[in-house]
């Protein structure tokens, strides 16, 4: 790394960190969004998966509801999760379990636990709110190709959250993220990437998620596909009821 | 230690047969209870090894007796403060369908993340155990089995396996396989996991948990977190280590280890009869040797030692035998213990290794230890008093001063006016044992006299018999009460001990019969479980609908049991529609009264108990008991107590609507019908299997399987008892041989004469057997009226302490005469070895024998 | 070793002989060996026409008891007996009818003197007393051989000369054979036939 570029990285250090998140999280914000997601898991012992689900969301960053629905393989089909985010506190998530006819809760003990088997965890589908973290600016470096701000963010209450800090890269053109890596103690226990970040109905997406879980040796790979911005979701669609129903 | 090996060591090679019989009594003796105690400590350890196995890094357990609980209660705990990870869990016994591989254990716990898991294999790293987790708890019959089970049954993944569910029996598939670990070992490995919901479903548990395992946070004071839980949750649930289940499962078996005890001491006082006899006799024997010591310069101390050193060394061996013995036996006796606790109290488990604790070993060597030492005190001290001079002279030193005979007389009898003033002016605990001791210790003074008494008594008769071999015999027992009144002694005990036990059978067949008469009425009782003690499935309210549209169904009665936890013991309850109870099965009123007490208990106004519950934990007519519900505590007066034999540990009778409303819970697990005239428990049995079938699993029994099955379960608890009387009157029968080793040895001269004035050989044979046939006699006759006593004894023992059970007062007469055939038979049989003894060697020596 | 070597004597109906000889002469020995009380490990002995080598021990008891009467040293009578009783104790064994026993043993027992003691226990007899019970017990069933063995050497001198007399007597009265071991020197000299063991040989058999 040269002289010049050390003396940039200190340079930018003056734009807040915080508001470069803000800032991001604003961008791209939708008001709602549906996706057919595909899932596959490449397990250490070389036995991989793939799963589909659908995926609605409505809301705001940080207060949204989503639901995922898995549409395949037949084994699995119809199970659902439904998130509904909190701008104070962790979120709220349910299971629906059409072969047993209920609903279960998930736990918030059980948010660092493995979401079904994937790379991530229940927690790393949650969207938090800026408000929930403290922002640390590290420097600029680039990754993936891009040149990006590297942020680091600390939960402000302890139990909020597995990773004592997430260190995230922005890419300082578009004010999108493309990747985070998650620690726990002073070691890095996932790694997510976001690929193939295109535009779509005008709203930066990355249509690919790469999930490396570093302990486990791990990865989940989750593309995106028929992404649609802006689609007439309904509020109720992401009730505990209409969970029940099955919609 | 010298004097031991010059003198002790040739006296106990030159009698071997002697010195093994002499220690017979206490190879048995400590064999029962390390047999038995190794047993029960086995199928302890297994059952503590499951829970700990089971338990992982779980620091504390939520329950709430057997009822178990709402869900909600999970989100409380894992809310509260100090509660680091809780989850919910399911705990079900099913029985395999696989070709005699008996239960399996079926864990059932939340598989919403791998948290569960991985606390539980405490495994780090690993992810293979389940193929796909999602799958998993989408699909309700997912199951993960352990790798040693996997291969034992030829599973792999995706394999199918059968277990019974609340429907019938279902399919289940194998979508996980568990490393080998702390866990996989538990049960024996047979041990599935399930997730937690899908086992509601599969056990009919409706919206419950059975218990909440939780972990603390980190630097928590599990105490703290313990208390704050217990403040939080209230009095109807138990918040423990994972050890209190050990310590319940101990309270329920508590009955057993107090038996194996009474066996065993049983067994070692009567070998404590045999080894002061053997003593007795030997140092008469050896009184000329005696005397050559103490010519010689040994001090009366030394002589005492030399003997004590004897017996103390002989208990030594014996008991190390009897460990040895014991430890073999454990094995099969942990096998039908294990069977027999899961029968009584629906907890199976399987004790794979016995467990011999150390402790108990050296407890166990030391008891032998100490009983001869206390067996040999009084002979040791004999010898140590024996005259130089006179012990040099010839003669016979057997027959008991007159004086002596009278001390012991009047101290019997003072022990007696002892024991009746206990038992006339105090209930005291100390004072009815310490009673019981003395009368045995009263007993046991009295008998010298008694036998001798009888012998003479039974001379003539034996002479009208057997003219010579008779007359000898009787003799025999007269002349030596010394050599005789231990093998009496011994015997008589036992049988006193025979007849103590097997009256308490019979009146507790006889109790057990009239209530199961009285209380076990309806035509046929429909079960959610294969086992009637077994409470692992409950059926929804709603089988009840089904069953009522039985046709010929004339009355439905829907229960619910299970274990409460009352004053730390393990009771059971029975919540039962109690009006229709009164109509159909009325079991008059022990205290309180009978017309009344039912209409007060069905409209919720009280408990009606059982008589042992009422003994055991001091509650009766009036009284308030308090019951803990997960409503909090429900306090009720007791408005009667009836005779009922459901549990040892005692019955509290409730309305079903009492249960339903304070605990919350609706389920059923018995459903007893009774039939209209004319319907046969066939057809109705058929219409239910139609009507049900695929719908709900049930097992049927009628009225005849029921009792059956009660009675089988009553034989196998006496089963228990018929070992112990087994014991004693092997001991006793030792006891026989032993004095008949001695007696003849004795007579050795004697019976030479009679060889030589002309006795055949069956002739001397004849007098041996006459010998052993009159000590049988004498000790039935002394057994006899020690059972009277003894028996009364028992009876009174379990009413307080044991089952809390208030049985008849009924001498055994069927099973007294019973015992003469096969006291004979066994006396008769001791006296074969000596008899042949007797008529081999020279007669020329015998008569020389001095 | 042996106790016993090349002992060739023959003993005729009716005859008093008396065996004399040091201790371990093996005087004893014979004396069992004729009673069939031990057997020798050569040889052969013939008793009233019966030989006893080869036969089983219950049939040497049946020889025994209805050919030869014992007398031992210490008495030997069972202390729990009356006198009555242990006279009677042999004939019981036989399976007499209890009358024709009881007969035969106050007759025994008046013959020896001891008509007045019939119920007493041997305790509570005098030595020599107990002796003549003794030899009333031998004599039960009028045995062709009476074998005593040191019948006076537990007993005083004049008592053990009464003994001799009563043993005369039933010489006499029954036409028995007797054969009495004994140290006394007057109690050898008083019999016909005087034969003498030494180291297991016989050094002596003289008559008259």
């Amino acid at each position: 790394m040269s002289k010049y570029a050390l003396l940039l990285a200190v340079a930018a250090m003056a734009q807040d960190a915080r508001q470069i998140v803000e800032e991001s999280q604003k961008r791209h914000r939708s008001n709602s969004q549906r996706y057919e997601g595909v899932l596959q898991v490449f397990n250490p012992n070389g036995k991989n998966s793939e799963k589909r689900w659908q995926f609605s969301r409505v809301g705001n960053y940080g207060e949204s509801k989503a639901l995922l629905r898995f549409i395949a393989p037949p084994e699995v089909k119809g199970v659902a999760l439904l998130i509904v985010n909190h701008t104070d506190r962790a979120s709220d998530q349910w299971m629906w379990l059409p072969e047993l006819q209920r609903d279960r809760r998930v736990a918030l003990q059980d948010r660092s636990t493995r979401f079904f088997g994937t790379d991530f965890s229940y927690e790393d589908l949650e969207e938090r709110d800026v408000e929930q973290s403290d922002f640390k600016m590290l420097g600029e470096e680039t990754a993936e190709g891009q040149a990006c701000w590297k942020i680091e963010s600390t939960p402000r209450k302890t139990r909020a959250s597995q990773y004592g800090r997430v260190v995230m890269w922005i890419r300082k053109d578009i004010y999108f993220p493309v990747r985070y890596e998650m620690y726990v103690k002073d070691q890095v226990v996932r790694r997510l990437h976001y690929r193939k970040i295109e535009k779509t109905q005008g709203v930066w997406s990355a249509l690919e998620l790469n999930m490396e879980d570093l302990r486990r040796k791990g990865r989940t790979v989750l593309k995106t596909e028929k992404l649609q911005y802006n689609v007439p979701v309904k509020e109720e669609m992401f009730t505990l009821q209409a969970l029940r129903r099955g919609e | 230690m010298k004097l031991i090996k010059l003198i002790s060591w040739q006296y106990a090679r030159k009698h071997k047969l002697r010195s093994l019989l002499t220690m017979a009594g206490i190879v048995l003796g400590v064999a029962v209870f390390v047999g038995m105690h190794t047993a029960n400590q086995s199928v302890m350890a297994a059952f503590i090894k499951t829970v700990n196995r089971i338990a992982g890094a779980t620091q504390l357990q939520v329950t709430a007796g057997e009822a178990g609980f709402d869900e909600e209660v999970l989100e409380r705990v894992q809310a509260a403060p100090g509660v680091r990870v809780a989850v919910p869990v399911i705990e079900a016994v099913v029985n395999l369908n696989l070709r005699s591989q008996g239960n399996i254990l079926i864990l059932a716990v939340d598989l919403t993340g791998d948290r569960s898991l991985r606390d539980y294999t405490l495994e780090e790293g690993e992810d293979t155990v389940i193929e796909d987790p999602l799958v998993f708890i989408a699909q309700p019959d997912s199951l993960m089995v352990t790798r040693e089970f996997a291969s034992a049954n030829q599973l792999a993944i995706n394999s199918k396996i059968t277990l019974d569910a609340m429907d019938g029996p279902r399919t289940f598939t194998v979508r996980g396989i568990m490393q080998s670990s702390g866990l996989t070992s538990a049960f024996g490995g047979n041990l599935a996991i399930m997730d937690v919901y899908a086992a509601q479903k599969v056990f009919g548990r409706g919206r419950k948990f059975d218990r909440i395992d939780l972990a603390v946070n980190k630097g928590e004071p599990v105490a703290a977190v313990r208390a704050r839980l217990g403040q939080m949750l209230g009095p109807g649930f138990e918040v423990d280590p994972p050890s209190a289940r050990g310590k319940q499962f101990e309270a329920l078996s508590s009955v057993y280890g107090a038996m194996a005890n009474l066996t065993s001491m049983f067994a070692l006082f009567i070998g404590m009869f045999i080894i002061y006899n053997s003593f007795a006799i030997a140092v008469t024997q050896r009184r000329s040797e005696i005397g050559i010591l103490r010519a010689l310069g040994a001090s009366r101390g030394q002589i005492q030692t030399l003997f004590l050193a004897e017996s103390a060394l002989l208990g030594l061996a014996g008991a190390a035998a009897g460990v040895l013995f014991g430890l073999l036996i454990a094995r099969g006796i942990s096998a039908s213990l294990g069977e027999f606790l899961g029968e009584i109290y629906g907890v199976a488990q399987r004790a794979d290794e016995i467990a011999s604790d150390p402790k108990l070993l050296l407890g166990a060597l030391a008891m032998g230890v100490v009983t001869s030492l206390i067996a040999a005190w009084i002979p040791a001290r004999g010898a140590a008093q024996v005259d130089p001079v006179r012990a040099l002279q010839k003669g016979r030193y057997q027959i008991l001063s007159a004086g002596e005979n009278r001390v012991r007389r009047i101290t019997a009898f003072a022990l007696l006016g002892v024991v009746v003033f206990c038992l006339s002016f105090t209930q005291n605990r100390i004072a009815f044992y310490g009673g019981y001791f003395l009368t045995v210790i009263a007993g046991l003074l009295l008998v010298p006299t008694v036998a001798a008494w009888l012998s003479r008594a039974l001379r003539p008769l034996m002479k009208t018999l057997a003219p010579v071999e008779g007359t000898l015999a009787a003799d025999s027992l007269i002349q030596s009460p010394r050599r005789t009144s231990g093998a009496v002694s011994a015997l008589a005990l036992s049988i006193s001990l025979v007849i103590a036990l097997g009256g308490m059978a019979r009146a507790s067949y006889d109790a057990i019969n009239e209530w199961m008469r009285v209380a076990f009425n309806p035509d046929m009782f429909l079960t959610a479980t294969q086992n009637i003690t077994d409470r692992s499935f409950r059926f929804p309210v709603s089988f009840a609908d089904a069953v009522r549209e039985a046709p010929g169904v004339r009355v439905v009665q829907l229960v619910r049991n299970g274990r409460l936890r009352y004053n730390g013991g393990p009771v059971m309850f029975v919540a039962v529609e109690i009006a229709k109870l009164e109509r159909e099965s009325f079991l008059p009123a022990v205290e309180g009264d009978s017309s009344t007490m039912y209409k007060r208990a069905a409209a919720g106004e009280g408990f009606i108990l059982s008589d042992n519950f009422a003994q055991l934990y001091n509650v009766h007519l009036g009284n308030p008991l308090t019951l803990n519900t997960p409503n909090g505590p429900l306090t009720l007066p007791v408005v009667g107590v009836v005779r009922d034999y459901s549990d040892q540990k005692g019955t509290v009778l409730m309305d079903r609507a009492v249960f339903i409303k304070n605990w919350n819970d609706d389920s059923i697990n018995i459903v007893r019908l009774y039939l209209q005239r004319g319907v046969t428990v066939e057809a109705t049995r058929q219409w239910l299997e139609r009507q049900l079938a695929g719908k709900t699993r049930f097992f049927i029994f009628t009225n005849r399987d029921l009792k059956a099955y009660v009675t089988k379960i009553t034989d196998q608890w006496f089963g228990l008892t018929y070992i112990q009387l087994f014991v004693a009157v092997l001991v006793a029968v030792l006891g026989i041989i032993n004095t008949l080793t001695v007696s003849i040895t004795d007579r050795r001269r004697e019976l030479g004469v009679l060889q030589a004035v002309g006795a055949l050989r069956h002739q001397v044979r004849r007098t041996i057997w006459l010998e052993a046939i009159a000590i049988g006699v004498v000790g039935l006759l002394i057994g006899f009226l020690f059972g009277v006593v003894a028996l009364y004894y028992t009876i009174e023992m379990s009413a307080r302490d044991f089952a809390g059970l208030r049985l008849e007062y009924t001498y055994p007469w069927g099973m007294s005469a019973a015992l003469w055939p096969v006291i004979l038979g066994a006396a008769l049989l001791a006296a074969l070895a000596p008899a042949e003894q007797a008529v081999r060697g020279s007669l020329v020596e015998s008569l020389e024998y001095e | 070793m042996v106790a016993l070597d090349t002992v060739d004597l023959r003993i005729d109906k009716a005859e008093v002989v008396s065996l004399v000889g040091p201790s371990g002469s093996g005087k004893s020995t014979l004396l069992n060996l004729i009673g069939g009380l031990d057997r020798p490990s050569s040889g052969d002995v013939e008793v009233d026409g019966a030989r006893l080598a080869g036969v089983s021990d219950d049939e040497l008891t049946r020889i025994r008891r209805d050919k030869i009467g014992f007398i031992f040293q210490f008495f030997n009578l069972l202390p729990t007996l009356s006198c009555l009783e242990n006279v009677s104790l042999p004939l019981h064994l036989r399976g007499w009818p209890a009358a024709k026993i009881a007969d035969r043993a106050k007759e025994l027992l008046t013959l020896v003197k001891l008509d007045k003691r019939m119920e007493h226990l041997p305790d509570e007899l005098s030595g020599g007393e107990r002796q003549r019970v003794a030899i009333a017990r031998a004599l039960s069933v009028y045995p062709p051989i009476l074998l005593a063995d040191e019948p006076t050497g537990n007993l005083d001198s004049s008592t053990g000369a009464e003994i001799l007399d009563l043993l005369r007597d039933v010489h006499q009265r029954l036409n028995a054979t007797v054969l009495i071991v004994t140290h006394d020197r007057g109690v050898a000299e008083a019999c016909p036939r005087r034969i003498a063991l030494k180291d297991g040989r016989v050094v002596k058999d003289e008559r008259g």
